[in-house]
């Protein structure tokens, strides 16, 4: 006897007539502006205008749409620049203010989870010194990578909570001449895309209908703090984290499903480093094993660098043992300038990615040998004078 | 001063209620938001009960048939909108399909239960939202109710079925810190219900404890292993994802110690209780005092389960926390000698009083 | 298997004085509650799939405080954690990775050697980090630091200086660091290692780095008036 198949809709129907009960976990954010009521710290607000977004248990978020400082990622600059370079050219390309500092470090947690050569003070400290910075230049945090984001949830939780540490980071920050600030909410540049899709959708130029797109979610991004993860109803009924996914909906690709969506990408923070056999493995045999077999995406999209590194690095090993890799992997920013019509090169600067994306771009209908003779051009005409470099102006030509 | 008592809501616990002041020869006053009576066994389709598996719905018959009864005014679709007073003279408002009238009573019974976890809400990923087959208790008893047990996305029997206990009790994440108390023995009991329908098919139960109190040990658990041959293993589940269009779940096999990954037919997932909507609501329109979950506090407890925070307020069943049918059972007749005695003008005024 | 922890030379004191450093660390409290034993974090785990290692036997071992298991997963353990957080899964609000976390802590700070050997060939790592204020430079990408990543490592480092000259971003024209950070910015930093003790941990660790690190940062520290230490 066949069942009609509104099960779902049925669920979901029962579940808005109940009415949705209050959140589980109390609210960070009210305990950090009772700190600053208490004169404990600052508060930065997330400025005006600002895009309001739901998180795991129904709250509302504030994403700032401008005006933000943009905290960088050491593995997005240091080894996949065109990361970082994408998030950049898709705020330019909205015309939209914001500041890339050179007062800012790394947050340091890449280090701290591989090794543990560093404690709780010097973390927490690194930190504010960061959110001090971004406070004196009077533009919002905004943070590139998906480890920084949970280690910083993770650190405002910690001096939430404890009024020894705030003493001893606070000292710290006086004796560093910063304000001791909090910023109101810790936002991660995938919930600024997430937020911003359909401004990107607007102005896509690529038809993108047949690219089938495997997600992979960042585990720092949402099992860190549980809580505070963007949920979003229509993606995966509120089931998952819907950043990335969202957006290659938004963007006309086609997300496919795969059995092991949760599972870490293997980066291990010391492993990717000197445990490289565990970081390979898990990789391929648990992820892109997985995803060809039951999705056989043409890309790998995710949103933190660990993961793009992970996944795209690991490929080349697996090819002696086992010649059914081989799927291209990005961020969704590249992604999302390449649909906007950005140049491969001088904006995703796919070059320095490992595993084949070739055939990807070109049924994405990108004429990557052009592009590629413009960039060697470019290349030519920078090593004829070392004191230049590739501008804003010249990506967009 | 009313002889009247108010028993607010008319599944369980309730029809017990106005039953048992009715039989004493005093009045009641039964309220019910739905249509029929019943609560939540009617509402979710409840097939057997727990341990004997006896039916839910001659069960209910009967509760049904004892509050045929001229000494019980029964009001249907009707909810209670506001309350002033005190012991032995409260006015109350309650709102119905003619509109809002006040009556006046000496003492309330507050019945009004508990609703299943939302499985969307918790922090496992469990796809309810996501995949047809993945159901909760309650959808399995709607379909054990009607003598079958299918597959939602083919229709057909599945091959093995897995329970997964816990979910959304025991969870300091959640916030409902507490054991539901009732799923692992439903549980057992859907399992058997099913190994009954389907001979052929494997079920598995997935645990972290199972609470089998008192008989149930004896009555349940023991004969769906040696009976019905229902997997019982020991470790809880981190998420379900399609795979080769059937169900993946992870979890550990923590006897063995060792991670497991297996395909499903279907999932049921044990669901917890949570206050319901009219619990929420019931408890502030008359100002008793609720626990940190929002069930109904009993400040007198473990001598007196029934006593509120207000004198000749009483609470029987769910509305006050996790109980299983006996519990219920129990706390309705022990509410009703309870208002009974405050609308006689017997009762003393503290909370707990001793007997 | 055998039924006894390993290490059984090593006298309990020692065993209960590590455990007691772990167990006094502030976080201690929010990262260890009671323990169901349930097996969720295992399920989650990447690194019990690929080690024998177990973030259930870990909180076990500390909710137990048994110290024998305790010791041998501070040894033997701890550094196969991938510190991907899935184990947060837990219903008790427990954190395994977390407790690893502050066990790779003390044992770095009680000179074990097991943490030594396992930060061999992460020196260059640390120095990076603590000396530029970023993590991995461009000029880490050659092919006998990874070699398992294919001929293309070597294509980027015979490039490396013109591709870095041809990104937009005016901040990252780098290869020694993964972008440009102020003198200032580098000082605060240094400040920050002195003032919360970190410069000391790396001392037990490898004296060496510590040397060269004390160096780089003296430098720095001393042109803008601070005084290291």
């Amino acid at each position: 006897m066949p069942i009609p198949l509104t099960v779902l809709d049925t669920r979901r129907d029962a579940r808005d007539e109940r009415g949705p009960a209050s959140p589980p976990t109390e609210d960070v954010r009210e305990r950090v502006f009772e700190l600053e009521a208490q004169g404990e710290w600052l508060v930065q607000r997330v400025p005006e205008p600002w895009i309001g977004v739901t998180t795991k248990y129904g709250r509302t978020k504030k994403i700032p749409i401008a005006r933000t400082w943009h905290h960088k990622s050491c593995g997005q600059c240091g080894h996949i620049p065109g990361y970082s370079t994408s998030i950049f050219w898709l705020i330019r390309k909205l015309g939209l203010d914001y500041s890339d500092p050179k007062d800012q470090t790394s947050c340091t947690a890449w280090n701290y989870y591989a090794s543990a050569t560093s404690n709780q003070g010097a973390q927490a400290a690194v930190a504010m010194r960061n959110f001090g910075a971004a406070y004196e230049s009077g533009y919002f945090p905004m943070i590139h990578c998906g480890t920084s984001y949970g280690h910083y949830k993770e650190v405002r939780e910690e001096l939430v909570h404890s009024a020894d540490l705030r003493d001893e980071v606070r000292r710290i920050c006086d004796k560093l001449g910063k304000p001791f600030v909090m910023p109101e909410e810790i936002v991660h540049y995938s919930e600024w895309v997430y937020a911003m899709r359909d401004e990107f959708a607007k102005r896509r130029v690529l038809d993108l209908s047949s690219i089938d797109v495997t997600v992979h979610p960042a585990c720092h991004y949402h099992k860190l703090v549980v809580e505070d993860a963007i949920y979003d109803p229509d993606v995966y009924g509120g089931q998952r984290t819907a950043v990335v996914s969202a957006v290659v909906t938004a963007l006309g690709a086609n997300v496919k499903d795969y059995s092991t969506w949760f599972d870490c990408c293997g980066f291990g923070f010391r492993h990717i480093l000197v445990q490289r056999d565990f970081t390979r493995s898990f990789a391929t045999l648990r992820k892109i094993d997985v995803m060809r077999e039951e999705a056989n995406p043409d890309v790998v999209l995710t949103h933190d660098t660990g993961c793009v590194t992970t996944l795209d690095q690991s490929q080349f090993a697996a090819r002696a043992h086992k010649p059914n890799v081989g799927i291209p992997v990005m961020s969704e920013a590249q992604f999302a300038a390449l649909a906007m019509g950005a140049h491969p090169y001088r904006v995703a600067q796919l070059h320095w990615h490992n595993t084949e994306y070739r055939p990807l771009l070109e049924k994405m209908g990108i004429d990557w040998r052009e592009r590629w003779r413009e960039f060697e051009d470019d290349l030519e005409r920078l090593k004829k004078n070392d004191k230049t470099f590739l501008t804003w102006e010249d990506a967009d030509v | 001063m009313s002889d009247t008592v108010l028993v607010v809501g008319g599944g369980p616990a309730g029809l017990e209620a106005a039953r048992a002041v009715a039989e004493m020869g005093s009045k009641a006053i039964l309220l019910e938001r739905r249509a029929v009576l019943g609560g939540t066994p009617d509402e979710s389709s409840y097939a057997a009960l727990t341990p004997r598996m006896g039916s839910a719905q001659d069960a209910l018959d009967l509760l049904r048939a004892g509050v045929e009864d001229p000494n019980v005014e029964i009001h249907l679709e009707t909810q209670l909108t506001a309350c002033s007073g005190s012991v032995g003279d409260f006015t109350v408002t309650l709102d119905g399909p003619s509109g809002a009238t006040t009556a006046s009573v000496g003492a309330i019974v507050v019945a009004t239960g508990f609703q299943h976890f939302d499985p969307g809400r918790e922090t496992q990923m469990y796809g309810y939202y996501e995949y047809p087959d993945v159901i909760t208790l309650p959808d399995a008893e709607k379909m054990l109710s009607q003598h079958r047990f299918v597959r939602p996305s083919t229709g057909e029997p599945p091959r093995n079925v897995a329970f997964i206990q816990c979910v959304g009790s025991r969870d300091r994440r959640l916030g409902n810190e507490y054991c539901s108390k009732v799923c692992c023995g439903v549980a057992s009991k859907e399992a058997i219900e099913i190994r009954r329908l389907l001979p052929d098919a494997k079920v598995y139960i997935f645990y972290i404890d199972m609470r089998m109190y008192g008989y149930w040990e004896n009555e349940i658990y023991w004969p769906a292993q040696e009976q019905y041959n229902v997997n019982y293993i020991r470790g809880i589940v981190t998420e379900i994802v399609a795979k080769d269009g059937r169900l993946l779940m992870k979890g550990e096999d923590t006897t063995m110690g060792r991670p497991l990954e297996v395909l499903m037919d279907v999932i049921v997932l044990s669901v917890g209780m949570e206050p319901s909507r009219g619990t929420r609501d019931v408890a502030g329109i008359l100002g008793v005092d609720q626990n940190k979950y929002g069930f109904v506090a009993t400040p007198g407890e473990p001598m007196d389960p029934v006593g509120t925070s207000v004198p000749g307020i009483f609470v029987a069943g769910a509305a006050a926390g996790p109980k299983d049918l006996e519990d219920t059972m129990s706390m309705a007749g022990a509410a009703a000698m309870r208002a009974l005695r405050a609308i006689r003008g017997q009762a003393r005024a503290e909370v707990g009083a001793a007997r | 298997m055998t039924l006894e922890a390993r290490y059984a030379d090593v006298p309990l004191e020692t065993k209960q004085a590590l455990f007691d450093e772990v167990k006094a660390d502030r976080r201690f409290k929010d990262y260890l509650y009671g323990c169901y034993e349930c097996g969720i974090c295992v399920a989650a785990c990447p690194s019990a799939r690929f080690y024998d290692f177990s973030p259930r036997k870990i909180a076990q071992a500390a909710s137990r405080e048994d110290l024998p298991m305790f010791f041998e997963q501070l040894n033997d353990d701890i550094w196969n954690c991938s510190q991907c957080f899935s184990c947060t899964r837990c219903p008790r609000g427990n954190n395994p990775g977390g407790l690893i976390t502050i066990m790779r802590e003390v044992s770095i700070n009680n000179g074990l050697t097991s943490a030594k050997q396992a930060l061999e060939g992460y020196g260059r790592v640390v120095y990076k980090i603590m000396s530029t204020g970023t993590q991995v430079s461009p000029d880490m990408l050659q092919p006998n630091a990874f070699p398992d990543w294919g001929p293309h490592v070597q294509e980027i480092s015979d490039n490396l200086a013109l591709w870095r000259r041809a990104l937009p971003p005016d901040t990252m024209h780098t290869t020694s660091t993964a972008w440009e950070v102020d003198d200032k910015t580098l000082t605060e930093l240094y400040l920050i290692w002195h003032m919360t003790g970190v410069l000391d941990m790396i001392k037990g660790v490898d004296s060496g780095l510590h040397m060269i690190l004390n160096d780089v940062m003296e430098e720095l520290l001393e042109e803008a008036g601070y005084s290291a230490g």
